[in-house]
């Protein structure tokens, strides 16, 4: 099962360094699997950010293990992050007329469903929520860029499905309030 | 923050933010100023959680996915007036479409919770309502079943509860269904001690339902005890099926995306899986699927247990999609004997034990056991047949289902016995060279001897 499975497993069994080495890992195959997508070209089957995550699961996972859920779920749910806020700025500079940055990478259309502005301000937000309650920033990665419902999130944090409604008003308030023009 | 932060989090202060917060949102009665002011001494938290429920009264779809925003779906864009927070629209007391006060909760299915609602308008009556939990895919819900609502409003059964309503309200979807006021039918039928007679006969209206839904284009794709309740209609027993068109509306069907999403939580009830459903990526799905899941469901009614128990299922995932797909099911009568419980199952059905095995042995076997043909061409053609057969069963004439022939069994058992069997023939070509060596043997010791 390779590299990913061992870490699982690691940061199962309470291994931090692991778990942060979960990270680049998750992102990588996210991106594979999304240039993948774009290979195959598939009409009509657009991938989600929903989708993309749980094809990451089931490759990195390989359908053996699924206690090291929550180390998996905070690191795709940051890798996903990454992913579309970088497409979203990308897209920005474009429209602004300006240089596109980095290499342009197919994603395969994969976007969040909310304007590019939206996804770069939550983003930039985020960290200071994380600073507060890291719980509610990993829910916002979930339920926000990964696009999942609150009980796929509250099942990916190991969370009862009525903690992660209340987690997630509390988030969405915050954002709200740090996101206010003033 | 990295993952490790997140598992390592811990709290240093004995109340934060997070905790006033949910504490006041769900203290509505004495008003979340008073409870801040006696609950927090600290008075700049005071106010910051003050300025969060603020927010949280405004937040209407922020940050929600967005589920008019799709073009395919042909609500208006933009935002949902009746948008509420995801907490505050789950509680009691919520009104749904300005006319579904939703009283009390039901059970969470896996793709939304069920609510006993009073519908106020146009006419009162108490009703089920179910919300959908909102996703990314809620708009495809949506689309879906908007497309099936009119064949859904089309289905007018008795042993059917109605459909009466559908929308989206805050952004998520929600169904309105009749309420039934019934209880699953294996329970029913074990706490009245029917007899496998008594639960045929019981049987055979859910099989019309599910046929005078298949004649409309619907097929279930969740047939469970859960989903057939037996109500009691001036003291007669009568089934109605629930929950019909919505699995498959609201996406419960077995594609990769549920399989990943539920993790064993909308996964759920694999024991009625058909083998296609049971497939990773198999969307032809055709309303032989239903007649496996009948065939599961008569399995249980007469032998107490479906045919593959969820702890046989449940080792992993993948494992147990490959048992749906290609394990051999038991016979219901074998099933029956090796059950745990036979004492009980059998005064269930209000006979002797012996006698129990007897009668399931030959055609009610034979009848279970078509409709969970692995190979669903094998399978009974529509529900009807199901339910011709059974109803041939209860009048005492010959049913359709066959005996498998000596060759199917031939095959079957070369099948399961495949080392053995070659052992065996290994053994006998043996035998049979030895032999010839032996009479080549003697018969050239003869003619020297001879000659």
């Amino acid at each position: 099962m390779g590299d990913a499975t061992h870490l699982l497993l690691a940061a199962e069994a309470g291994d931090a360094q692991a778990a942060g080495r979960l990270l680049p890992l998750v992102y990588d195959e996210l991106r594979t699997i999304a240039a993948a997508q774009v290979a195959a070209e598939q009409p009509g089957r657009a991938l989600t950010p929903t989708a993309l995550v749980h094809k990451a699961y089931l490759r990195l996972a390989g359908g053996q293990r699924y206690d090291g859920r929550p180390h998996f779920f905070a690191a795709a749910g940051e890798a996903i992050r990454r992913i579309l806020v970088e497409a979203a700025r990308r897209r920005l500079a474009l429209k602004r007329g300006g240089p596109a940055g980095r290499e342009p990478v197919e994603l395969g259309g994969l976007a969040a469903l909310a304007p590019d502005e939206q996804v770069v301000a939550v983003h930039d937000a985020l960290d200071a929520l994380a600073g507060i309650d890291p719980e509610a920033a990993a829910l916002v990665k979930l339920r926000f860029f990964a696009g999942m419902t609150t009980t796929e999130a509250a099942a990916a944090l190991g969370l009862s499905v009525r903690s992660a409604h209340d987690l997630w008003a509390f988030a969405r308030s915050w954002l709200r309030r740090a996101l206010r023009p003033d | 923050m990295t993952p490790g932060g997140l598992i390592g989090y811990r709290r240093e202060t004995a109340v934060t933010d997070r905790e006033l917060f949910v504490a006041a949102l769900h203290r509505d009665a004495a008003g979340p100023a008073a409870f801040l002011a006696a609950a927090c001494p600290d008075p700049a938290r005071r106010e910051r959680v003050k300025a969060l429920l603020g927010e949280c009264e405004r937040l209407g779809g922020f940050l929600e996915p967005p589920a008019a925003a799709v073009p395919t779906f042909d609500h208006p864009p933009g935002p949902d007036p009746e948008a509420t927070t995801d907490h505050l629209s789950q509680a009691p007391g919520t009104v749904i479409a300005g006319r579904y006060k939703l009283v009390e909760e039901g059970g969470e299915g896996g793709t939304g919770t069920v609510w006993v609602a009073l519908q106020t308008d146009p006419v009162k009556r108490v009703v089920a309502v179910k919300r959908i939990e909102a996703g990314m895919d809620s708009w495809a819900v949506l689309a879906r079943f908007e497309a099936e609502r009119q064949a859904l409003a089309l289905m007018d059964h008795p042993n059917i509860a109605r459909i009466l309503d559908g929308g989206l309200h805050a952004g998520r979807p929600y169904f309105v269904m009749e309420l039934v006021k019934g209880v699953p039918i294996t329970r029913y039928c074990d706490t009245r001690r029917l007899t496998p007679r008594q639960r045929l006969e019981l049987f055979v209206p859910v099989c019309q339902a599910i046929q005078h839904a298949h004649q409309k284009g619907v097929i279930h794709r969740g047939i469970k005890p859960s989903n057939v309740l037996v109500a009691l209609y001036d003291d007669k027993p009568v089934p109605k099926v629930i929950d019909f068109g919505i699995a498959e509306t609201a996406g419960q069907t077995l594609t990769d995306k549920t399989l990943m999403t539920g993790f064993g939580a909308v996964v759920g009830t694999p024991e009625y899986m058909s083998p296609e459903q049971a497939s990773l990526n198999n969307l032809d799905i055709d309303t032989r699927s239903d007649v496996y899941s009948l065939g599961a469901l008569l399995h249980e009614l007469l032998a107490g247990s479906p045919p593959f128990r969820a702890s046989e299922l449940a080792v992993v995932l993948l494992k147990l999609l490959r048992v749906v797909r290609e394990v051999e099911p038991p016979r219901p009568s074998t099933k029956l004997s090796t059950a745990h419980g036979l004492a009980s199952i059998s005064a269930n059905r209000g006979m002797e034990p012996r006698r129990l095995a007897g009668l399931l042995h030959n055609e009610l076997d034979w009848i279970v056991m078509r409709s969970l043909e692995k190979d669903r061409v094998r399978r009974y053609e529509t529900v009807n047949g199901l339910a011709a057969d059974v109803r041939r069963y209860l009048a005492g004439e010959a049913v359709q289902a066959h005996p498998p022939t000596a060759g199917y069994w031939l095959r079957k058992a070369y099948r399961k016995n495949r080392a053995a069997v070659r052992v065996a023939i290994a053994f006998f070509g043996l035998a049979v060279g030895a032999a010839f060596v032996g009479v080549y043997l003697a018969l050239r010791d003869g003619c020297r001897a001879g000659g």
